[in-house]
């Protein structure tokens, strides 16, 4: 029989909660089943192994269980200390990639690593990073923010958001936006310093999309204002930019309340829509399970916030809290911009959706951040 | 935690709960309420664009005989895309027995790596109406059984190197091409006229946009705009004339073949040569042969592997894609001598009636104090005794010239490049302009030639580490067109003809017009090619004299070093004014391994008084000029008396050079000694009976009875 002890003696691993990453666990194979089912045809087709995508989506994911459950042990407390360092490292590494990364899709965002047929997004990792030092910056003013600490938090997202910006990529420049707009709210930003922010972030948005109108210098590329562009009037140039959120949106639909069954969805194996295994996976879900898949699929996602959003409130810890308010940010901007996008209510940005998109550096972050939650949760009865 | 704290992370938690409440709505929107319309978008969500292949035009001769024309041919295309790996084979053992090609070739054909890996591709041509209906028959699933248009040329090997071929397009091209609206299984010209008109003959092609479903069914037309035909080409050739000088190149080259040569002892391998026919009173060239030659229809059809290295790859006859006429580079051996002479006259280093003792050889005088070689031969060392311009053109005699660019060398200033600079005036060194691909420049030998040929390939060109100053041996060399001299067969035709024209070096039309083919437009002429004038020569005084010299060359009993070639021949309004050559080549036949044989070189006009036809043969490794190239150049200039007789043209206007009648007293007129220094033609002097009379049979506008003297 076990003698009552105090909280703070028991082992924290008792109420650390396991169902966050049975639920990423979850996804993380409904992931790989979308994997194998969006890219089989093409692959076969090519006379490749049908499963090559699946297979390594497989081994990100056993990486990502590996340093989710390696999260979990370590006293979370101890990342503070180590909040300036890890994001210093991460930033040189976002600073490296510009001269020393391989190009896709006109973007300088991977490194290559020799012998690995994969590559390393700096840029997920830096996520992790902003989101514990600014957790552990707004932790250190213990939740008063004043003007100067604000701009000293923005300077610290600011930094960041320059480098990828040179990349380019304009969807996880937004994912830094949500990150910080999420955890300053919370830490007791005023209203009206946020709303400030939020207006000459509008007027900078603006301004980028028609400087080049106005005789400036052009900021964004053609491919991302047309991109926009689309969002706004889906019938504008059908075969470009709209190709994508029309062929999405068509295949969603088309998947109806039971969808089409696995590995029979026509859009999904004709390759009709493109990025079909990354960004636009929610696609294949939508046509191959129907609404049913979508509503499992949403649920798990809001079991997961939620148990995230519990754990924030009862945390005890400053840092927790606005750590898992960071990843609770990511978390929930991802997902909603990602699926929105495929279903043609946000505009397209290249933002992978955690646990189903296909990639190894999104997939490891994601699984490390629940890791870092999980250890949050575990600790959370400790000052 | 503060109260302030947990108000935002409930605004954080409604605001997590809206969103996805938005996902959910939309979600149910698109896959409950709107699924049954987007569910039959996708069935047919996507445009299906036809293109449609435009005709390509046509290439005909200069009265409208086709050298280039299109055919219904049936197609069987197998796409690949239809099936599981390794599911073909069964279709394939259906479609072989059908049509008789073995499996091994459909398979090979379904591996074609120059289209599209997801398009269908062409496993059978050439097919009749039956075969595709046994094919379409049978209803196999992504077998098609089709008629196209494909390219065939009806005259076969006649006129190919003109023509040129069509293939598919190349790496580099494809990009360029397919944005321009091509297909990717479009052929497009690789050579000749083919290549050089692409534009104009291919057309815009035709572009239909269909929706159409998953089944293939179309829906509606969303947009269509009809092919426009490809215009036709008219050369200036003229097909049995063409016909006629490739047939006559080619069995000059087979007589070639059966003579021994005196140098080695070995019959001539006389492996190619070149043939150009021109008029010279406008640039049209009526006829360029190329031998060794190909029919482009075996590359437009397909040939076998071995069929196509015997033809393109055969070292026997090399080159067989060459357009020898603009792509050949020979010496042009004595023919240059025309050069050298102008330009002596022109510097005024020649009286044109001044005796040259010609004693075998020319030795470069001691007082010159001589570098190098200082001994320059005859051909075979033999002496001719006395002579002069015109008897030194005629007989050939190499001592003579030796000493005109000899002595050329010598005068400083601007006269010193006196040959090259005629050479360039008459168009050599340059292209000719002609409406071919690849047309090389050749070369004039000067100082700076030699010194970048010595710096570039100081292996093959100065293996013994000379000097690479302009020494006086190589002006001598050059006097006779051998050294650092190297022409193509139009360049000396081109010359020619400005010689016996006047003076009016024309860039060469072998295309006169392009038609269009068009509704709006049908039959009327896009581009007209008018003479081209390069530039107007004027000859020195004394080029007379040289002309005379030209003359005797196929007339003068065992004089001329053509008179052989022309015995017999009839002159009759129709003599022929001409130079033979014989060129030593540089370097070693790669297939037989010995020294390469003399080139024969023969450029001529006809007729003698009344230029109207240039013609220059050059057959490699053939021997003499007179012997091999001359005959050649005769048969061609009977060809040209019967082409005129079948098709005289009117239209032609054209006045022949006069004569230069130089300035005698009125007193002195009448005395022999005067009179013989008269040309032809002029108001006093000696009234030469022209052409066609009782005393000048053949035309030569020399009196038969004093010719046989």
């Amino acid at each position: 029989m076990n003698l009552p002890l105090r909280k703070e003696l028991r082992s924290p691993l008792r109420y650390a909660d396991y169902s966050l990453g049975l639920v990423a666990m979850l996804l993380a194979a409904m992931g790989v089943a979308l994997n194998y089912s969006s890219t089989w045809r093409v692959l076969e087709f090519n006379g490749q192994d049908p499963a090559t995508y699946a297979k390594r989506q497989i081994l990100f994911v056993i990486i990502g269980i590996a340093i989710m459950i390696g999260a979990t042990f370590l006293d979370y407390r101890l990342y503070r200390d180590f909040a300036n360092q890890a994001y210093l490292v991460v930033m040189l590494a976002l600073l490296g990639v510009l001269f020393f990364g391989v190009e896709r899709n006109g973007a300088r965002a991977w490194y290559e690593l020799p012998g690995l047929t994969f590559q390393i997004q700096p840029a997920e990792f830096a996520k992790v990073a902003v989101v514990v030092a600014l957790a552990a910056f707004v932790a250190d003013k213990d939740g008063h923010l004043r003007l100067v600490t604000l701009g000293n938090a923005f300077l610290m997202l600011a930094v960041p958001l320059g480098l990828i910006y040179l990349q380019p990529d304009l969807g996880t420049m937004l994912v830094f936006v949500a990150i910080g707009m999420g955890v300053l709210l919370v830490a007791g930003a005023q209203i009206r310093h946020i709303a400030i922010t939020t207006l000459v972030g509008v007027l900078v948005v603006v301004g980028m999309f028609n400087s080049d109108d106005l005789g400036g210098p052009e900021i964004l590329r053609q491919t991302q204002e047309d991109r926009l562009t689309a969002f706004l009037d889906p019938t504008f140039d059908l075969q470009g930019a709209s190709y994508n959120i029309n062929q999405s949106q068509i295949a969603i639909g088309a998947g109806g309340i039971r969808g089409q069954g696995w590995l029979q969805g026509t859009q999904t194996n004709l390759n009709l829509v493109p990025e079909q295994e990354t960004d636009f996976i929610f696609t294949a879900l939508g046509e191959e399970f129907g609404f049913v898949g979508v509503s499992v699929l949403l649920l798990l996602y809001a079991y997961m916030l939620a148990r995230i959003w519990f754990i924030t409130r009862s945390s005890n810890d400053l840092f927790g809290t606005f750590a898992c308010v960071g990843a609770l940010s990511m978390f929930t901007f991802q997902i909603f911009q990602n699926i929105g996008m495929t279903m043609g209510i946000t505009p397209i940005t290249g933002i992978p959706l955690p646990f189903l998109s296909h990639g190894g550096s999104s997939t490891v972050v994601a699984f490390g951040l629940i890791g870092l939650v999980i250890n949050i949760s575990a600790r959370r009865h400790l000052a | 935690m503060n109260e302030q704290l947990k108000r935002r992370l409930a605004f954080l938690g409604i605001l997590i709960v809206g969103l996805f409440a938005a996902l959910f709505t939309r979600a149910w929107y698109l896959q409950v309420l709107t699924s049954e319309e987007l569910a039959e978008r996708a069935l047919s969500n996507y445009v299906e664009i036809v293109i449609t292949q435009p005709t390509r035009g046509r290439i005909l001769d200069r009265h409208g005989v086709v050298l280039a024309d299109n055919i219904r041919s049936g197609v069987i295309t197998v796409n690949q895309s239809r099936y599981a790996p390794g599911q073909t084979d069964f279709v394939l053992e259906q479609l072989s027995e059908l049509i008789n090609i073995p499996v091994a070739t459909l398979k090979s054909r379904l591996q074609d790596q120059q289209t599209h890996p997801l398009a269908a591709k062409v496993v059978a041509t050439g097919l009749d109406e039956y075969g595709l209906l046994r094919v379409s028959e049978l209803s196999l699933p992504g077998v098609e059984a089709k008629w196209v248009m494909s390219r065939v040329y009806p005259q076969n090997e006649i006129a190919s190197h003109i023509v040129g071929y069509v293939g598919a397009m190349s790496q580099g091209q494809q990009d360029r091409l397919l944005q321009s609206g091509y297909l990717p299984s479009e052929r497009v010209g690789k050579s000749g006229i083919e290549q050089i008109f692409e534009p104009d003959l291919h057309g815009q092609p035709g572009r239909t946009e269909l929706e159409v479903d998953s089944t293939g069914r179309v829906h509606r037309i969303l947009s269509q705009t009809s092919a426009t035909p490809g215009s036709d080409v008219y050369l200036s050739i003229d097909a049995d004339l063409q016909a006629a000088t490739e047939s006559y190149l080619r069995q000059g080259l087979i007589a070639a073949r059966k003579t021994v040569s005196e140098d080695s002892g070995f019959f001539f391998p006389a492996i190619g040569g070149a043939a150009v026919v021109m008029d010279l009173r406008n640039g049209d060239v009526l006829a360029m042969a190329s031998h060794p030659t190909y029919d482009p229809n075996w590359l437009v059809a397909g040939i076998t592997t071995l069929e196509y290295q015997s033809v393109f790859e055969n070292p026997y006859a090399p080159g067989a894609l060459n357009n020898r006429a603009v792509q050949g580079l020979y010496s042009p051996g004595s023919v240059f001598k025309l050069i050298t002479a102008l330009a002596g006259l022109e510097a005024r280093l020649i009286s044109p009636r001044a005796a040259y003792y010609d004693v075998g050889y020319f030795q470069i005088p001691d007082k010159y104090g001589c570098t190098g070689r200082c001994t320059f031969y005859n051909a075979d060392k033999a002496p001719l005794g006395i002579v002069d311009l015109s008897s030194a053109i005629t007989r050939s005699s190499d001592a003579y010239f030796y000493k005109v660019a000899h002595d050329l060398y010598w005068i400083r200033g601007d006269e010193q490049w006196a040959i090259q600079d005629m050479a360039q005036l008459l168009g050599f060194g340059s292209q000719s302009g002609v409406q071919l691909p690849f047309e090389k420049h050749g070369r004039i030998g000067d100082g700076d030639v030699k010194k970048a040929l010595f710096e570039a390939k100081p292996d093959a060109y100065n293996p013994y580490g000379e000097s690479d100053q302009w020494l006086p041996g190589d002006n001598i060399n050059t006097g006779i067109g051998q050294g650092f001299v190297s022409v193509t067969p139009i360049q000396l035709a081109n010359a020619y003809a400005a010689f016996a024209n006047g003076g009016t070096l024309f860039s060469p039309n072998i295309v006169e017009k392009v038609v269009s083919r068009t509704e709006d437009r049908f039959g009327t002429s896009v581009i007209d090619f008018d003479p081209r004038i390069q530039r107007v020569a004027e000859f020195p005084e004394g080029s007379g004299v040289v002309r005379e010299g030209l003359h005797g060359v196929a007339s003068k009993a065992r004089r001329g070093t053509a008179w052989r070639a022309f015995e017999g021949y009839d002159a009759t309004g129709y003599a022929v004014a001409g130079k033979t050559g014989t060129a030593q080549a540089e370097g070693r036949n790669p297939v037989l391994q010995r020294k390469k044989e003399d080139s024969a070189v023969f450029v001529a006009w006809a007729p003698r008084h009344d230029p109207r036809y240039v013609v220059a043969v050059v057959m490699e490794e053939a021997g003499f000029g007179g012997e091999a190239a001359a005959p050649v150049a005769r048969r061609i200039f009977e060809a040209l008396r019967a082409y005129e007789q079948r098709w005289p043209d009117p239209q032609v206007a054209f006045i022949p050079p006069q004569p230069e009648c130089p300035e005698i007293p009125e007193a002195l007129r009448g005395y022999q000694a005067f009179t013989s220094y008269v040309p032809e033609g002029c108001p006093w002097g000696i009234q030469v009976p022209r052409a066609n009379t009782a005393e000048d049979v053949d035309g030569d506008g020399i009196p038969d009875l004093e010719e046989r003297n």
